[in-house]
């Protein structure tokens, strides 16, 4: 996707602040010691074409539940989405949402706690998170699933397992997607009056004389993906811009610049949109990025079918049920359980797809139906009568695989892994049981980890380790949350918990005169 | 490769749409009578060779011979814009009076085209009805897909194997 371009002078003049000593703000922890020089303030406009008291960006679970926030804080509220159709990522993912001690969890006899989320999202970062930012999120897990189902009324059905978690902790909304939450979010948010204008994308960041994020500079009645399309307009916002604008595993220039190794030919399960121009924007007026380099690639997607698909719903519903195999050797590889980077990273060391298979038993005990019957009729999961004949359907050595599922039956029963120790659930049972399902599996681009520097209100945190006043970000554009690799269905949470927090600090920030 | 190729094709698609969009789309006139291709298109051929003389010509004198639902449809090889200014539904009609036209949304386009009857309508196709999904139920934005002055676009396929053939 093209940048967008610096825009001419219809602008009153350059003005900028460069003296030192005119901060801004409360530093940051630790900013006491670092040299405080504003930021230089940007173009802007003679004249404001629409002014509101907060803007936020983007139509995800991140920027809806912000818009609900600040709505219901009693600030004016304008929501722009570039793309023709809303939800951005959110709207087509699989709709889990991980929270620790739920009363869904408890009901099921699933122990868990905050405590145990945040040490799994250490772990699987690396302990790169930001710890103070996750901490957040996996305390405040809960609180943001129940303001979900009590005040936005989304419906969840199951609790499910995802790679990388120690419990069953990943809630499914009733239709297996997040549309379910977006939905209910978009109404939410225009019953209390949020304005959202479609077909609206974001130019420029504009920053005033003391510092303070003013406004936008958009393009109104734009046609994605033809970037001189509608027409360019100024929007202020009196007490805060809320950046939840989402990731850039679209865009392709942007992500080799972080990774050279993510070239095109490494598809995305993203939506066409998912680029990274608002969170360059937002660099571009002083705001600091964190981690831009950590961009996890899905295990779970297929290269028998485009996208996300069915295969993640039928894969990650079966790891601690099924075993994943290299079908070169019939053998298996990696920890079916592990966490997507380092499933990812073993499967593109083989250098082709690996092969996920379960029994009818454990598809009919894990796998939605409706998933199941999506996957065979698009061709991405088939189904066999016997384990012969489904090693010959992906040239397997037939005898090699057949000890290996014997050897995985063995693990099964005493519920212990002594070749790779994945997590074998207690109510598994042996792979034994015709029809036998399988599903090949080839890594797409997934998530950005890295993004904006935010605290624990969700400031933006530009260079000079200030807070950019009026400035928040929450969701995927924000950094730090999850370090090296996120978990599967922590994004849902991410969002809730952080773009609740953005949308009721932007709406309480002193209204500019 | 071929769903690759597809693919490419879609992205190629896109790309033609954009610019289609923009810089190389004729000027249009509104004050040409729909059926008059060349007050508009100018020298640029549009139509065959031999083609009857369209000048006159509303929607119902087109599908004569290009009979909707059938091969000879004019689905897909006529911007739909094209179809409503012919059946008269103008400029106007889904932009408003104004001199700056806005993209119209789905709110212009359910007045006449009932989201149920849309829905019933393509009941059957397969392998999934292009009007109602787990994402958007049946509120997805019509233009998505149904561009009006450019090509069509099979917004699903960017993450589905759904072959739709979309006016």
């Amino acid at each position: 996707m093209s940048r967008d371009k610096v825009l001419p002078d219809k602008l009153e003049r350059r003005r900028f602040l460069a003296s030192a000593g005119a901060a801004v703000g409360v530093g940051v922890a630790g900013a006491a010691l670092a040299p405080v020089r504003a930021v230089a303030a940007t173009h802007v406009p003679r004249k404001w074409d629409d002014t509101v008291d907060v803007i936020v960006i983007g139509t995800g679970f991140a920027g809806l539940s912000a818009a609900v926030e600040a709505r219901t804080a009693g600030a004016q509220v304008l929501v722009l989405e570039k793309m023709a159709v809303h939800g951005g990522n959110s709207i087509i993912n699989g709709g889990d949402f991980a929270a620790a001690g739920t009363a869904e969890q408890a009901a099921l006899g699933i122990q868990d706690t905050p405590d145990l989320m945040l040490a799994d999202m250490l772990k699987a970062g690396g302990s790169l998170n930001h710890p103070d930012l996750a901490r957040m999120v996996a305390y405040g897990s809960k609180d943001a699933l129940e303001w979900t189902q009590q005040v936005i009324g989304a419906k969840y059905v199951r609790v499910n397992f995802h790679g990388g978690h120690s419990v069953k902790r990943s809630h499914q909304c009733v239709n297996g997607s997040g549309g379910e939450l977006v939905n209910k979010l978009l109404a939410k948010a225009q019953s209390l009056g949020a304005r959202i204008e479609m077909r609206t994308k974001v130019l420029r960041l504009v920053r005033g004389e003391d510092g303070r994020l003013e406004g936008l500079e958009v393009r109104r009645g734009y046609l994605f993906p033809n970037e001189s399309s509608g027409e360019v307009a100024y929007i202020r916002a009196r007490r805060g811009v809320v950046l939840a604008s989402g990731g850039f595993s679209q865009d392709v220039r942007l992500r080799q610049v972080h990774d050279p190794r993510l070239v095109e030919k490494f598809e995305s399960t993203n939506h066409p949109g998912a680029t990274g121009e608002v969170l360059l924007a937002a660099c571009q007026v002083g705001a600091m990025d964190v981690q831009m380099d950590w961009i996890q690639l899905g295990p779970w997607t297929s290269p028998d079918e485009p996208g996300f698909g069915q295969t993640p719903q039928f894969c990650e519903r079966l790891v601690g049920y099924g075993l994943m195999v290299d079908p070169k050797s019939g053998k298996r590889f990696f920890k079916e359980t592990g966490n997507r980077k380092e499933r990812a990273d073993a499967i593109i060391r083989l250098g082709h797809p690996a092969v996920i298979i379960g029994d009818a038993e454990a598809v009919a005990r894990t796998v939605l139906p409706k998933t199941l019957e999506k996957a065979i009729e698009y061709g991405a999961v088939r189904k066999f009568e016997t384990l012969d004949e489904l090693a010959r359907a992906y040239e397997m050595p037939v005898e090699a695989f057949r000890e290996q599922v014997a050897r995985w039956n063995g693990f099964v029963e005493k519920k212990k892994d002594d070749d790779l120790d994945c997590m074998i659930f207690k109510d598994a049972t042996t792979t034994a049981k015709a029809p036998y399902y399988a599903a090949r599996l080839w890594p797409r681009v997934h998530h950005t980890m890295g993004g904006l520097v935010i605290d624990r209100d969700a400031r933006v945190i530009g260079f000079d380790f200030q807070p950019i006043a009026g400035l928040y970000a929450c969701g995927e554009v924000a950094g730090g949350v999850h370090g090296a690799v996120r978990l599967g269905s922590v994004a849902m949470t991410d969002c809730v918990v952080f773009g609740r927090i953005a949308g009721r600090n932007a709406a309480q920030h002193v209204a500019a005169t | 490769m071929i769903k690759h190729t597809a693919r490419a094709l879609l992205a190629v698609a896109l790309l033609c749409a954009a610019g289609l969009a923009t810089a190389e789309a004729p000027t249009r006139v509104a004050s040409a009578k729909a059926g008059d291709c060349v007050a508009c298109h100018k020298d640029a051929t549009v139509l065959p060779a031999k083609h009857k003389a369209t000048r006159d010509m509303d929607w119902a004198a087109c599908s004569k011979c290009h009979e909707p639902g059938t091969g000879d449809s004019l689905a897909g090889k006529l911007p739909s814009s094209h179809m409503h200014a012919l059946a008269d539904v103008g400029c106007e009609s889904c932009h408003g009076k104004t001199k700056k036209p806005r993209p119209a949304s789905r709110t212009q386009c359910v007045t006449c085209h009932a989201i149920d009857k849309v829905v019933a309508a393509t009941a059957e196709v397969k392998p999934e009805n292009p009007h109602v999904s787990p994402h958007w139920g049946n509120e997805m934005e019509c233009t998505a897909c149904h561009v009006q002055h450019a090509k069509p676009v099979n917004y699903c396929a960017h993450c589905h194997d759904f072959d739709f053939k979309l006016p």
